[in-house]
């Protein structure tokens, strides 16, 4: 197939012979290998950010029955590209009662953090930075960090506001990280590895219906808590409490502006595609998909869960803070670890698979 | 085990905070997130109205009693006008009557879509106010086209109005009753059955009949809580005698009986316009009178009409001279503000957002 | 009861307390005088044919030569509205809080106090709140109140 032969992995295989070729010796070889691939890492989902912000507005736009950004290019295009100018040539507005470490590390934590977990995702067929046998738990540890920055934002902001909203992230994050990953657990005991490429492996074959999600009931409730937990995670409408315009002005963010808030904002796009896509690894069945090559199957199905997501946040109110914390400890927790009992014993009885 | 200790802190919401609708600043005593006190501060949009009154004849005091109730100019002026005719005993054209009731109907519904949509905004739904303002776009239309302006109109004169309604008026507005009667199990489907939803409003800030009363409570709010008074029917002005509505209400007095009652009076409203647009008579629109040289004989009156928030009344002294000795207006939203501090309380600061909201409160007429 | 009916209802029933004036075109207006304000009040809300429960509204007036108050009632229950008359002294305008009757009363009172300068007793929160915290440039709605050429901000000062 024609198609086939546009596999993305045929692009670093050259590059890496053509460096070797060059006569560059290792470890050099190795620090100027994963420098490009980071770069390019970094440089790819800064666009995809962008594209995201651009994108949501155009849905958010459509639901409402309106258009969303038309002015910049074809439908509003570069809409974001010039929006990140603007933020970049803002200027930096500091309060002085600021904690200065603290304030200033924050946003960059934040950044850093919504970036790492990407080592470890398998964007297509041998399209990986770093196939961990720990993969899954990388990123669960990983996400966290997000809290961390997210605190430090309101603490260091010296406003109540945001204390209140970095306080609201940590006791939400903390909730909801309880049902994701006992949801994640689940699709860990199906595969039986937490390498993500083991994963993808074992949703191959048979068209399509070899994805963890058609793995009825406890991979479709497993999917769905999951992406419940995802939305908390990510921050997003009906979970948006830390930065909830309407009561606590914008949360967390409340004192930062120019680049510091873009960080912020880009990080929460990233963390977005993030948990989309390990929702796509992890139930959707990653790059697998017959025709297409591997990198679109994942785009693709990464971009619908996004979709998801972006629905979401435009259909639906905000929960309260408590009805929030009751929803995740009294519906959620009990749910999934049902779920992965049962899908465990299920396992162990080998009636399924 | 000795008891958690917390600490009470003080938050000051606003005076320019998202959710509280202009410039009202609230000084919230919290626990965490509870919310122990409330202390509203008012007077930040104070443009000492009442004085300036005193100070222009009565003609010239209608223009600015569209800054009194922006959000509905149409009952603001009205209720001047109204209260001055009747003082004067200036009769007024029948047909200018219908087209006020159309103006104060269609400006009732104007409001109400704004308070649907930024009500939902402030409990997290920004969806429903791009609604919400999508069709009160057709009414300030239907405005921009008889009097040419869109928010401040200036439209009723003491005597009648200022303009008749061009030719093509009739239709437009038909058609736009029709279309927000079709869009209106919209509104209701995105929100009325919404588990979210439901859960932030219902038994969210209940407000019993009683305590409504004492508090000089009035409107949607005060029906919302099983009180069936609208000013409209116990004390008919202008044409409202000789329509056909209901008076909608609801038993609970919590923010989602608030929410679905705006929506039920939308209905009636757009019923009210049908009605007026039938029996609309031909005829004059404005009885002159000399701006000028009008002088009501002595005497007082308190004149009131029921408008988009509730009883909107305006106390007028004349001495027989060209300008009024005393305007005392009365805004609803006065009252409703005074009772927050009362109801939020032990919620958290997510009930105060929201029972704000269903509180539907602006702050030029409290500050005037 | 029709306007007439309550009119002389009233009358009769408040022998003595109320004086029935003619410059209330709409409403039937009582003059009240001062110390009997909360008796009158009383009454009014309580009385089975009267159940004014509702307080719409309270208006200072400087006429120029005295200051009044006017008291809007309104009975939700039997759908009569009547206007209550204080007159107050130039001298020494003090009036007795009606909260404990009706709770609306409390922010109208204050901005009396505010604005007029009238002395509201037992009102138990006469803050600023319309005007400034530190104004001091007298009471504005008073009719012989000059305004000030302009007001110096203090924080605009340093």
């Amino acid at each position: 197939m024609i198609l086939a032969t546009a596999e993305l992995i045929g692009i670093f295989k050259w590059l890496h012979g053509l460096l070797v070729d060059l006569g560059l010796k290792e470890p050099w070889l190795t620090v100027v290998v994963y420098g490009l691939l980071s770069v390019t890492i970094f440089g790819v989902l800064c666009l995809i950010a962008l594209f995201l912000v651009w994108w949501e507005r155009k849905i958010a736009g459509h639901i409402q029955q309106r258009f969303g950004p038309m002015r910049n290019g074809w439908h509003g295009w570069y809409q974001t590209v010039m929006d990140a100018l603007k933020l970049l040539q803002k200027e930096d507005i500091l309060v002085d009662t600021r904690d200065r470490p603290v304030f200033f590390w924050a946003p960059v934590i934040c950044f850093v953090a919504a970036f790492l977990a990407y080592i470890v995702i398998p964007f297509g067929k041998g399209l990986i930075v770093a196939d961990l046998n720990i993969g899954i738990l990388y990123i669960i540890a990983i996400t966290t960090f997000t809290v961390i920055s997210l605190l430090m934002a309101g603490w260091g902001s010296h406003n109540k506001y945001a204390l209140l909203g970095g306080m609201r992230s940590a006791a939400q994050v903390v909730s909801y990280e309880v049902p994701m990953v006992a949801s994640i657990l689940t699709v860990i005991i199906f595969s039986g590895s937490l390498s993500m490429v083991d994963i993808t492996e074992s949703q191959q074959g048979n068209f399509i219906f070899n994805w963890f999600i058609f793995r009825p009931p406890f991979g479709i409730i497993a999917f769905i808590t999951y992406i419940i937990a995802a939305t908390a995670e990510a921050n997003r409408t009906p979970f948006d409490i830390p930065e909830a315009e309407q009561e606590l002005v914008a949360g967390f963010n409340i004192e930062y502006s120019g680049m510091k808030f873009a960080m912020f904002f880009l990080a929460e796009f990233v963390n977005m595609f993030t948990v989309s896509a390990i929702a796509t690894t992890l139930f959707l069945g990653g790059w697998n998909g017959p025709l297409l090559p591997s990198w679109l199957w994942f785009l693709g199905k990464t971009l619908l869960v996004v979709l998801l997501l972006m629905v979401f946040r435009w259909t639906f109110p905000r929960l309260r803070v408590d009805q929030l914390m009751e929803f995740a400890w009294k519906f959620l927790v009990p749910l999934t670890f049902a779920n992965l009992i049962l899908a465990g014993w299920m396992k162990y009885a080998g009636w399924y698979w | 085990m000795s008891k958690l200790r917390t600490e009470e802190f003080t938050v000051n919401m606003g005076p320019h905070h998202p959710s509280t609708h202009g410039v009202c600043r609230l000084i919230l005593t919290m626990d965490g997130e509870k919310v122990v006190k409330i202390e509203p501060v008012i007077g930040y949009l104070h443009r000492s109205m009442e004085k300036i009154c005193e100070n222009r004849t009565y003609a010239q005091c209608v223009p600015l009693m569209d800054r009194f109730e922006y959000v509905t100019a149409m009952s603001a002026e009205y209720v001047f006008v109204n209260a001055v005719e009747k003082l004067a005993e200036v009769e007024v054209p029948e047909r200018a009557e219908y087209l006020r009731v159309i103006m104060l109907e269609l400006n009732r519904i104007a409001s109400h879509l704004i308070f649907y949509g930024s009500t939902a905004m402030d409990i997290g739904a920004l969806t429903p106010f791009i609604y919400g303002l999508r069709e009160r776009e057709l009414i300030i239309d239907l405005f921009e086209m008889t009097c040419g302006q869109r928010l401040t109109y200036n439209y009723m004169k003491i005597g009648g109005v200022s303009h008749d309604i061009p030719k093509e008026f009739i239709p437009k507005c038909r058609e736009a009753v029709k279309i927000i009667s079709e869009k209106m199990s919209d509104y209701e489907g995105l929100l009325n059955e919404n588990p979210i939803w439901l859960a932030r409003t219902k038994n969210i800030g209940v407000l019993s009949a009683d305590k409504a009363i004492a508090y000089g409570v009035s409107g949607p709010i005060l029906r919302a809580s099983g009180v069936k008074y609208d000013i409209r029917k116990n004390e008919p002005y202008s044409i409202y005698d000789r329509l056909d509505f209901n008076i909608p209400t609801r038993p609970n007095g919590d923010c989602y009986d608030r929410y679905c009652l705006r929506l039920d009076e939308i209905r009636e409203s757009l019923k009210i316009i049908s009605q007026a647009l039938d029996g609309l008579p031909e005829g004059d629109t404005l009885k002159k009178v000399n701006p000028f040289n009008f002088r009501p004989p002595a005497g007082e009156i308190y004149s009131r009409i029921e408008n988009s928030r509730g009883e909107m009344g305006v106390y007028i002294v004349s001495d027989g001279s060209t300008k009024p000795l005393r305007v005392k207006m009365r805004g609803s939203s006065y009252n409703h503000i005074q009772i927050i501090p009362e109801l939020a309380p032990g919620g958290l600061i997510a009930d105060l957002v929201a029972i704000f909201a269903t509180f539907d409160v602006i702050m030029p007429e409290v500050d005037r | 009861m029709t306007r007439d009916e309550l009119k002389e209802y009233i009358a009769g029933h408040l022998e003595g307390k109320l004086k029935p004036l003619d410059s209330g075109k709409f409403n039937p207006l009582f003059e009240v005088i001062e110390s009997d304000l909360l008796t009158v009040a009383q009454v009014l809300r309580d009385d089975e044919n009267l159940k004014f429960d509702f307080l719409s509204c309270i208006s200072g007036i400087d006429t120029g030569e005295r200051f009044e108050i006017i008291y809007s009632l309104t009975s939700l229950a039997k759908n009569h509205r009547l206007e209550l008359k204080v007159v107050l002294s130039r001298e020494n305008p003090e009036v007795e809080s009606v909260q404990g009757i009706w709770p609306a009363a409390n922010w109208y009172e204050r901005e009396i106090w505010e604005l007029y300068g009238f002395d509201i007793k037992n009102h138990g929160n006469l803050t600023r709140f319309l005007l400034a915290d530190d104004w001091d440039q007298g009471y504005p709605l008073r009719k012989d109140w000059d305004a000030p050429d302009f007001v110096r901000f203090p924080e605009l000062e340093r």
